[in-house]
């Protein structure tokens, strides 16, 4: 079956980067259409997203944070722009709404394994968003890229209260 | 030498009289050279011609004769000739330059007669031994005079000749090939007689001039052969007049039609043709018989000779003709290849169609030497017009399989396939559903290719292809090297297949990914039909078996068996259950389908909880089993499967409903209690809200069900066979009766709504705010919209967003749209 893996695209956009680029441009188009559809259709409570303009390769997210954890309640606003070569190319994310978390640092950019090295073209939008919403209550406290709250983060009342504290929402 | 000695002697000793008497010789022996026709006193000329050579001038005559003719050719001949080709210019019409032409020809023959015939009358003379006339052997002189004759009036040719002679070739021979064609067929005038004109010569048929037209292609031919120009003349004007001639009638009659062989009919029609170069050559070929012609018009190499057999027989075996024939069937068989070659995508389209197409362009693809062109125009013709995203893979499969067959008609070595087809194989390896198509073409599943299916009936490859290598054993004198465009692989021509089926699979090198998937169509059709009927797929499984070989079958036989099983078990249960007394009987008949799921390919997991009664039958079927077969039980798949269902309602019944387990559950439900919300529903059968409500769907259209506001349900137990009426036909056209019309056209517009509020509730979740122009141009823009979603306009749009305003689920001000903070 590997074989069948193969970025079928591949060849679909060395052609089309001869021919100008808007053949794969189309096909990009379209799996982003077809996945805010999925979006749309799936329901899912607390993460949510839309294209910001016009423009169908910039989305802005939402995700509230997970009940039972200390972000229940927050929402935090995402950018979520996709390049060119998507979906073999993961999209840049980053929390537009400033998030005191181990694993995002103060401009917000995230350390998510699959939005970096274990991108997949199979993962989507919606998969994103719940991996992200899942992030939030339980830090990869191995890599941390905010030291402060990865050390915060063992003792869960006080973080909350930095937490909320320091919420601009 | 001897003769030089006396010369000089008695020029000393006889003085003046002698010399005034070699004069007077050399005067009426060259007058009568010049002279046209009948020569004066015979006896005086011999007498003249003695004392020439007597002086030892004989000799000299070839060579004044020769000056003489290449002087007055410069000085007089030559110019006139042009001048005269050249002189009418733009004011007369075709047939008036045909006779220029012909006059033009016919006064440089007239001039050039009087030297002709002395060169002539100086070889016989040669031959006769008169005197010591010696020349340059037989035909020498004759031979250089025309070579200066050629030299000095081709030497700058105007291009006004080769127009000229273009043109007349040109008419003469539709001229030749209307008259001719009359007798074969009436196909030869595409003009038809309309507004009579001559198909002929072209003109109204008062005018006709097809007569005269061929008797100054006989007259011209004659002088041009008299001259021996015939060959620089027209050999240019003929070979480019066939040429386009064999285009042309090749792009009317040939292109785009695959289904007839050509190569008859153009043999004929090339006979006919060859007809009128005879014509063209008739002084040529007669002389032929006689003198070998010196290098005879014609033909640059041809190489093999077409296999041309008859016809020829009762022309003159002409060397010339032969040649030209050689010459246009080469011409012939490169034109069609070129076409067929640029139209080759198309023949292999159409292919058991256009097999005729393929002999063609087999038997002269042989004699021309244009495989590489072939394989790489055929290549990007598949690139081009195959291998992009827009062509769905069943069709690129389709026209695989048809290339496999046509060029396996056109390349029996395969090479041409192999090569042809390898980026096909590679781009297939891209796409996602290949193996899925092609085992739905195996199975008869596909709409497309039908191929397929008989093809896997029609025999296994191990023991086709075992056959053919022992004939190859056999008979090793038939053994044929690979073509030198052949791929260089270990596999060898031997092994090169052109099986179907091999072909397909071995696109992934390996036979496993069809195995598997045939099993995931397999399990699927099983279970889709639910009746144990498995004759066809057994048939599948046994063909696909001699294929694949048993062991890779194991698991369908095994998913084959289970259906054997589960019917006899099933057929056990029942017969206990009969057995039972009257109150022990099961509430429903239950069959079931037993799998062993280490066989079967994973099933889709749906959640669904049936109701009690259905529970307790399954159950009960559950211990049976257990009892029948000791040690093992029964997990139950309850979304699989299928119900038949009557249904009694106050005033009428619908009876043998089939229906999936989920419809049945939703509506046994509601057996206890006439209306639910969506929610309870959900909670009862534990199953999503989302699909409850697409699968309550069918019980609102058949009427059993209605959604009153709030999102219940309730059963319809009243309804008139009026409105059911009304009903049905309002699914057809729905403009009428606004009322009646709710069931379908609301559901509908209930869906396109609820697609369109998620869309805006995301929409405003992560941009806050917006007006109603925004939201409506950005529904416009990303909801992607189908037969049901259709666009709304912005008036509806309103309309809809103040009912959500209302609803206290969407807050308004000053125009601006957003969500109620807390939801």
């Amino acid at each position: 079956m590997a074989s069948q893996n193969q970025d079928p695209a591949a060849a679909a956009t060395l052609k089309a980067s001869e021919t100008g680029g808007s053949a794969a441009r189309g096909s990009v188009t379209k799996r982003l259409q077809q996945e805010l559809m999925t979006l749309m259709m799936s329901g899912d409570k607390g993460i949510s997203a839309f294209p910001e303009s016009d423009n169908l390769f910039k989305w802005v997210g939402t995700i509230d944070g997970a009940q039972g954890t200390v972000y229940e309640g927050l929402r935090y606003r995402l950018s979520l722009e996709f390049p060119a070569g998507y979906p073999y190319q993961a999209p840049r994310v980053k929390f537009l709404t400033s998030c005191f978390h181990p694993n995002v640092d103060p401009q917000g950019f995230i350390c998510l394994d699959i939005l970096k090295d274990k991108w997949s073209a199979l993962y989507d939008v919606r998969c994103i968003l719940l991996s992200l919403q899942s992030l939030l209550g339980e830090p990869n406290n191995e890599s941390p890229l905010n030291t402060t709250a990865a050390e915060l983060w063992e003792n869960q009342e006080a973080f909350k209260a930095h937490l909320h504290s320091t919420f601009q929402g | 030498m001897e003769d030089i000695g006396m010369e000089e002697d008695s020029a000393e000793i006889s003085g003046s009289a002698q010399k005034q008497g070699v004069a007077d010789a050399w005067e009426t022996v060259t007058a009568a050279l010049m002279s046209p026709g009948g020569l004066g006193p015979e006896q005086g000329l011999w007498d003249s011609l003695a004392l020439l050579s007597g002086e030892g001038l004989g000799r000299l005559l070839g060579g004044w004769l020769l000056e003489t003719l290449q002087m007055r050719l410069s000085s007089a001949v030559v110019p006139e000739f042009w001048a005269e080709l050249k002189q009418p210019e733009n004011e007369l019409e075709e047939r008036g330059r045909a006779w220029v032409l012909l006059t033009a020809f016919q006064t440089l023959l007239g001039r050039l007669e009087p030297f002709l015939g002395g060169l002539e009358r100086l070889e016989s003379w040669q031959d006769e031994g008169r005197g010591s006339v010696c020349g340059p052997g037989p035909g020498g002189l004759q031979e250089r005079a025309f070579t200066i004759i050629r030299a000095l009036l081709l030497f700058s040719p105007s291009p006004v000749l080769q127009e000229r002679v273009l043109e007349f070739y040109s008419r003469t021979f539709s001229v030749y090939m209307h008259q001719e064609g009359q007798a074969e067929d009436g196909a030869e005038a595409p003009e038809g007689p309309e507004g009579g004109v001559c198909p002929g010569c072209g003109v109204p048929t008062q005018q006709c001039w097809c007569k005269e037209a061929l008797a100054q292609l006989k007259e011209l031919s004659h002088i041009l052969s008299k001259l021996q120009l015939l060959e620089w003349v027209s050999c240019e004007a003929v070979t480019s007049i066939l040429h386009k001639l064999i285009e042309q009638r090749m792009e009317q009659h040939c292109r785009g039609e695959y289904e007839r062989s050509f190569l008859l009919e153009f043999q004929t029609w090339l006979e006919l043709v060859l007809g009128w170069l005879s014509k063209v050559f008739a002084s040529e070929a007669e002389k032929d018989g006689l003198v070998p012609a010196p290098g005879a018009p014609g033909a640059p190499g041809a190489p093999s000779v077409p296999s041309t057999p008859s016809l020829q027989a009762g022309q003159p075996g002409s060397s010339v003709l032969k040649q030209w024939r050689c010459h246009m069937h080469q011409f012939f068989c490169r034109i069609y290849v070129n076409m067929r070659i640029e139209e080759l995508f198309s023949i292999i389209r159409d292919f058991p169609e256009s097999k005729a197409a393929i002999e063609d362009l087999k038997f002269c693809l042989e004699r021309t030497n244009q495989r590489q062109q072939l394989l790489t125009s055929l290549k990007s013709a598949f690139e081009s017009r195959l291998l992009h995203p827009g062509v769905h893979t069943s069709d690129i499969l389709t026209v695989y399989i048809s290339a496999i067959k046509a060029l396996r008609e056109l390349d029996p070595s395969m090479v041409i396939l192999q090569v042809a087809c390898q980026p096909i194989r590679k781009y297939l390896r891209t796409r996602e559903d290949t193996v899925r198509q092609i085992v739905a073409g195996l199975t008869g599943d596909a709409e497309g290719c039908t191929d397929l299916a008989s093809e896997l009936s029609r025999g296994d490859p191990v023991t086709l292809e075992m056959q053919d290598s022992d004939e190859e054993g056999a008979d090793p004198e038939d053994w044929t090297p690979d073509p030198t465009d052949a791929v260089p692989d270990k596999m060898g021509s031997k092994r090169r297949s052109s099986d179907i089926i091999s072909l397909l699979v071995s696109i992934y090198g390996s036979k496993d990914i069809f195995i598997d998937e045939y099993r995931a169509v397999l399990a699927d059709r099983l279970l889709h039909q639910l009746n144990y009927n498995t004759a066809r797929e057994i048939r599948n499984v046994e063909l696909l078996k001699l294929r694949f070989g048993e062991s890779h079958m194991h698991y369908c036989e095994v998913m084959l068996k289970d259906m054997a099983d589960s019917r006899r078990i099933n057929s056990n249960i029942r017969e206990e259950e009969s057995r039972l007394s009257e109150e022990e009987q099961p509430p429903l008949s239950l069959s079931s389908i037993i799998l062993s799921s280490e066989f079967w390919p994973p099933l889709k997991e749906e959640k669904l909880e049936l109701p009690p009664v259905v529970c307790q039958a399954m159950e009960a079927y559950t211990h049976r089993y257990e009892k029948l077969k000791a040690m093992r039980t029964l997990s139950w798949k309850p979304h699989l499967g299928s119900v038949t269902l009557d249904l009694e309602l106050e005033d009428r019944t619908l009876t043998n409903l089939t229906v999936s387990p989920i419809h049945a559950a939703i509506i046994l439900h509601f057996q206890d209690k006439s209306s639910w919300t969506l929610e309870e529903l959900s909670v009862k059968l534990g199953a999503p809200k989302e699909l409850l409500h697409r699968k309550l769907a069918l019980w609102q259209q058949h009427g059993v069900l209605r959604e009153e506001a709030g999102g219940r349900y309730y059963v319809v137990e009243t309804g008139s066979s009026k409105e059911k009426m009304d009903r049905g036909v309002m699914l057809i056209d729905s403009d009428e009766e606004r009322d009646s019309n709710t069931t379908t056209q609301s559901e509908q517009r209930e869906e396109k709504l609820q697609l369109f509020w998620a869309y805006i509730q995301a929409m405003l979740t992560n941009l806050d705010s917006m007006t109603l122009d925004r939201i409506h141009s950005m529904l416009r823009m990303f909801v992607a919209t189908g037969p049901v979603v259709t666009e709304m306009d912005i008036n509806e749009l309103e309309g809809f967003l103040q009912r959500k305003v209302r609803e206290h689920q969407l807050l308004v001000s000053a125009g601006v749209y957003r969500l109620p903070k807390a939801n």
